[in-house]
This record gives C-alpha cells, sequence and structure tokens, in this order.
C-alpha cells in the first residue's frame, strides 16, 4: 500500500519547506522566489475558494449518497428485534439468506428474530446494514422484558457480522455474546490464542 | 500558490492515512493517542494551506508546528517499521490453537 509512504515522504518535503521558510527571513526589496512567494492574487484566492467549496459540497453530498458504508442503500436505520430464551448464557448466532429457512416476521416496523434455545437461528430474510437501532428482549412463559445492550448493566457484547464461504457459497451472519462482562471477558480469553 | 498546494496535499493525504488508522477502532483496535495528535497535525497543516494565500511566512510557521505535530506518530512509525524490515526473522515455529473466526465488521447499534 502506497499510502503511508506517500504521506512519510510528503511529510518529510512540508516540513523541511516550511522550516526553510520559517527560519530564513525574505531579505527586504528582494524578487519573489518559488521558496518564498509573495501573497497570492486576488483571482487565484477566488479560484482556490470556489473550487474548496464545491470540494465540500462533492464529498458532502458522495456521503450522503454512498453512506459510511457502500452497501447501505437505503437511508432507513434496520431495526431487529431480538428475543433470546430466559436464561441463555453464550453466543447467539443468525445465518442470513439461507434457502428454505423462514423469513424474518415483522412486528411495528422491526424485524422479530426468536432466537430458540440452542443459541443460533436461520433465516432467508437478508441482512441489514447500516446504522442499527436493535432491541434485545428476554422471552418466557411469563412474557418478554428488555434486555440492557449499554449501561453498567449491560448484557449484550461482542456483536460482529460478517461473511464466511462454504461449500454452500456465501454465508452471512451475526453473532453477539449474552451475559455479564465477566462472562463474555471470559469467553474471549479463551477465544485467544496461547502465547509462548 | 506552492505552499498552498504542498501543504493541502499534504494535509489531505495524511489526513486520510490517519483515518484509516483510527478507522479500525471498529474492529476493535485500540486507539493510539499519537494517531489523535498526528491528525490535529494534519488539521492544522490544512489551515496553513490557506493561511498560506494571505500570510505565507505565517502559515509556514503554522505548518512547521503541524508537521512537527505529525512527526510525533510518524518517527516512531518510520524507525518501528525499519527496524522490523532490518530485524533478523526469528526461526521458531508457532503451532497455535484454532481461533474463533472473527471476520467482517462490527454493526453499529
Amino acid at each position: 500500500m502506497i499510502l503511508p509512504y506517500l504521506a512519510a515522504v510528503l511529510l518529510a518535503i512540508a516540513t523541511a519547506y516550511s522550516a526553510v521558510v520559517s527560519f530564513r527571513e525574505r531579505p527586504e526589496g528582494s524578487v519573489p522566489t518559488w521558496i518564498f512567494p509573495e501573497r497570492t492574487n486576488r483571482p487565484a484566492r477566488k479560484f482556490i475558494g470556489i473550487t474548496t467549496f464545491i470540494l465540500l459540497i462533492a464529498a458532502g453530498a458522495w456521503l450522503n449518497i454512498n453512506g459510511v458504508n457502500p452497501n447501505a442503500k437505503n437511508s432507513a436505520p434496520r431495526s431487529f428485534r431480538f428475543l433470546i430464551p430466559e436464561g441463555y448464557r453464550g453466543w447467539v448466532r443468525v445465518e442470513f439468506e439461507i434457502p428454505g429457512a423462514p423469513a424474518l416476521p415483522m412486528e411495528a416496523g422491526h424485524a422479530v428474530l426468536k432466537i430458540p434455545p440452542s443459541g443460533s437461528l436461520t433465516t432467508s430474510s437478508h441482512e441489514q446494514y447500516g446504522w442499527a437501532r436493535d432491541s434485545y428482549f428476554v422471552y418466557s412463559n411469563s412474557g418478554m422484558r428488555p434486555i440492557p445492550d449499554t449501561g453498567p448493566a449491560r448484557l449484550i457484547w461482542g456483536k460482529i457480522n460478517g461473511e464466511e464461504k462454504g461449500s454452500s457459497g456465501i454465508r452471512k451472519y451475526e453473532e453477539f455474546f449474552v451475559g455479564t462482562e465477566r462472562e463474555y471477558k471470559e469467553q474471549v480469553e479463551q477465544a485467544k490464542p496461547k502465547e509462548r | 500558490m506552492l505552499p498552498f498546494v504542498l501543504y493541502f496535499v499534504t494535509g489531505v493525504v495524511t489526513g486520510f492515512h490517519l483515518y484509516t488508522l483510527l478507522s479500525f477502532a471498529v474492529y476493535g483496535a485500540p486507539v493510539n493517542w499519537l494517531e489523535l495528535v498526528a491528525l490535529l497535525g494534519s488539521f492544522c497543516l490544512l489551515i496553513a494551506a490557506f493561511v498560506s494565500l494571505f500570510r505565507p511566512a505565517g502559515a509556514a510557521r503554522l505548518a512547521l508546528v503541524a508537521c512537527l505535530l505529525m512527526w510525533c506518530f510518524y518517527a516512531p512509525a518510520i524507525a518501528k517499521t525499519v527496524r522490523a524490515r532490518f530485524a533478523r526473522a526469528t526461526a521458531s515455529s508457532q503451532v497455535r490453537p484454532p481461533v474463533r473466526a472473527v471476520s467482517g465488521h462490527f454493526t453499529t447499534s
């Protein structure tokens, strides 16, 4: 990748140039040179101002169209409602775009993902990318109650999504851990490679 | 015009480079505070680029400060890269247990 090298070279040139101009005063009445130029004339300043303005507008429009995530084609944020069985602790995995699997039901604008006691759910629905407004609930025979996914009582950790290449093609999945911070850290420690 | 182009291009290139490095935080990479200092330097260099249209000498001083801020990150980074490249390769075979594959990216929630 050329970017780090380019950045370092440009930085070295800019440092050398600015140091020379800073420490060597231009003699009074001398002719402007490329090292000690005069202040830029008005038309050039105007041109730079207009060009910068157009560039900023273009960059803003590009970000607005493509979003932070290029996969986020729609501006509506995704909204998954995860229903987790009472007492479940461990990793939850959802696999998307599995042929033959049921589609995710919709409730009040939320796609509902009812996780079975095994912790693994497959669906034929597509994964949604972009800004997420997911919510988490525990379900049992007595009803549902929300699970905190932020704050000190947080029970949702390590949320990731990605793709896996397998014999049946590319599998899109999403995973997260349900449990306390201590339980999550223990899981992560167990998964880490042991250094010699 | 030369100082403007030099400061502007350097500010944009270093800023983009630092932005890509900082964006790895999304994958759980720790953020080095020197990267943030260098990013501030990139921003100052962009300001110096526009100041240079009016006051080239003043802009040069600002640009020098900005460059020194950026060297706080780039100097150790270059030194480490060079040291790693010329260091003798260790000939030790390591057998590591399989690691849970974590590919992809974090969702924003």
